[in-house]
């Protein structure tokens, strides 16, 4: 037993067996283990330390006992209705930009020029990544109240803020959402498309599945993984949105994080602090719960394509 | 001519046939309609910042920009935010996915599975949670732009680590720490000669991303009332509407050089380096495929 890191580098030609080797040694793996620390204790710190509060703090009295109260305040009220907007908004802009990216992957598929691949996949790494103030301002500047196009809709005699629209309205939100949900979606639908080759249909179709058998037997079965994962990050990414909802709404309509934000800023009164706790424990549930749903359907799905 | 226009035509009919059958109107109606929704909102927002008395070219706007000091401090904050930012994530990360691919193989996947705990709590929460648990400590933390360079780094790792981590993976690490520890080299020689020059594309990617980030958070740094770009440019926007939207869209052609800066980094590296026989950098670590690349793990990683 050496005790210097050298020790592995002489065991070389068997590094292969390298993770054996270090499980039959439990000293070896906890030296290994070691090298983690520094990773561990960080995310510890500065991830896990932070949420565990916000958990913990979400259940206490402003005295520092158990209570209920938190909860059931920050499931009543404006914070109920907070709730149910931040969950229909995520719902509408995952859903709509799932299909929306489904859609362009699949015209994009049926291409076969290499540089409108390229423009799309590189196009879509940056609008993916294009969120926050900027994109709110963008679409104040095109389609808000003195919005570009809205002038040149009513100049030309149809005022969409006449008919009901409203880019400052969850329809309008879920509009521009769907401007950073959407490139995400191509980026994971693309791979996914291209592998459903047109052999497997026809393949299938000899074997004497009719149309319908061939989507249900083959297709659903190999989409559906990056579907349904794609579906649920952009759910999460819709539902923890805090900069473009705050700018657009300036707090006309209720939402889960603008509703957190609030308090924060509010230097409110001192049980209003673990309340914000109660509604960021209650994100953190969504989150989790939508991922809980999908690692079920993700099973189903494993066992369709068996 | 010939010749070229037959390796066209060859290229073409060896693309994959997906099981899709798409009409050429179709297509082309669907790509052009995505084209219009996600260019008219620049498009628009330039000529919004732009445009003077009577719809002439104008650049009034940014004079405006360029006499705001506090823009300009805040766009120094974020600049230092993002250095530090950066810095502390290639510190933390480069050694620990060279360790985990080294020693710990095992490890890969709760690796994989541990980066992608951030995306589960949405940044809002994590400000209620520094906020809580950090009260106490000295003002130093909470009371510097320090804080947020400490949780960008946890906020950015579910991309950051996937650009490094697919870096690692791509070259033949046993080979390379065998071969330069035989020939008499320390840990520290063989990481800085031999690692780290092979690794430079991901650690660009990795750093390029962290600092795009870092450029656009807005709800931590408000929401503990830092004044950095995103938050001068939130205040700049509930005042001077033009102002805003001009000191967007100079933000944003910034952002999108650095995304587009990854993106080009990543499809030269291999090519360049293929040449020689090695192919010695990752696959394009372009900010987009990172996060998709974070999402398909998502996928695979909780069930």
């Amino acid at each position: 037993m050496d005790t210097t890191p050298s020790a592995g580098g002489r065991a070389l030609p068997s590094s292969g067996l390298a993770p054996g080797r270090a499980a039959r040694h439990p000293g070896r793996l906890l030296r290994h283990a070691l090298g983690v620390g520094p990773f561990l204790c960080y995310l510890t710190l500065f991830l896990i330390v932070p949420s565990a509060a916000v958990v913990t703090s979400a259940f206490q009295s402003p005295s520092g006992g158990f209570t209920w109260a938190n909860i059931r305040a920050s499931l009543s009220g404006v914070y109920l209705q907070a709730y149910g907007g931040s969950l229909e908004l995520s719902a509408i802009a995952a859903l709509a930009s799932a299909v929306l990216g489904t859609i362009i992957a699949v015209a994009l598929a049926s291409s076969d020029r290499p540089l409108l691949h390229r423009l799309v996949t590189t196009g879509c790494g940056v609008m993916a990544n294009t969120g926050g103030l900027p994109l709110a301002f963008a679409f104040i500047a095109s389609i808000g109240n003195f919005g570009i196009v809205t002038e040149m809709l009513s100049a030309l005699g149809f005022n969409p803020y006449d008919h009901g629209f409203s880019l400052y309205s969850l329809a309008g939100l879920a509009i521009v959402y769907c401007y950073f949900l959407i490139p995400l979606m191509v980026l994971v639908m693309l791979p996914a498309v291209q592998a459903l080759r047109q052999e497997w249909f026809e393949a299938a179709a000899m074997l004497g599945a009719r149309r319908r058998q061939c989507w249900q037997l083959v297709g659903i079965p190999v989409l559906a993984p990056a579907f349904l994962a794609a579906l649920m990050v952009l759910f999460t990414d819709a539902f923890a949105a805090y900069a473009t909802a705050d700018v657009l709404t300036q707090g006309s309509i209720g939402l889960v994080p603008i509703e957190i934000g609030s308090l924060i800023q509010g230097n409110v009164l001192a049980g209003q602090q673990n309340l914000g706790d109660a509604l960021g424990f209650g994100m953190i549930l969504v989150v989790v719960v939508v991922g809980v749903a999908y690692a079920v359907l993700q099973r189903r799905a494993a066992r369709w394509q068996r | 001519m010939a010749a070229l226009a037959g390796a066209r035509r060859r290229q073409r009919a060896a693309a994959p046939r997906t099981a899709f059958r798409v009409g050429r109107t179709t297509r082309w109606v669907v790509l052009v309609l995505t084209g219009l929704y996600f260019l008219v909102p620049i498009v628009a927002s330039g000529r919004y910042a732009f445009e003077g008395n009577g719809g002439a070219f104008s650049l009034a706007s940014l004079g405006l920009v360029a006499r705001d000091t506090a823009l300009w401090d805040g766009v120094v904050t974020s600049l230092e935010i993002s250095a530090g930012t950066a810095l502390i994530t290639l510190l933390l990360l480069v050694p620990t996915s060279i360790w985990i691919n080294l020693r710990l193989p095992s490890w890969r996947r709760t690796m994989e599975n541990l980066t992608l705990l951030p995306l589960v709590v949405p940044a809002v929460v994590l400000v209620l949670g520094i906020l809580t648990s950090f009260r106490n400590l000295p003002g130093l933390l909470l009371g510097t732009p320090v804080i947020l360079a400490l949780e960008y780094v946890v906020l950015a790792l579910p991309y950051t680590y996937r650009a490094i981590d697919s870096g690692v993976r791509a070259i033949d690490l046993h080979t390379l720490v065998e071969a330069s520890r035989s020939l008499g080299a320390g840990w520290v020689q063989c990481f800085r000669l031999v690692l780290l020059p092979n690794l430079r594309g991901s650690i660009f990617a990795a750093a390029f991303l962290s600092v795009g980030f870092c450029l656009g958070e807005f709800a931590i740094a408000n929401l503990l009332t830092f004044n950095t770009f995103p938050t001068r440019l939130y205040e700049v926007g509930t005042e001077y509407a033009t102002e805003a939207v001009t000191v967007s869209v100079l933000g944003l052609v910034v952002t999108w050089a650095v995304l587009l800066g990854i993106s080009a980094l990543g499809g030269r590296g291999p090519r360049r380096r293929g040449a020689a026989g090695l192919p010695l950098l990752s696959d394009p670590a372009a900010s987009g495929e990172a996060r998709a690349a974070a999402v398909a793990d998502a996928g695979t990683g909780s069930s």
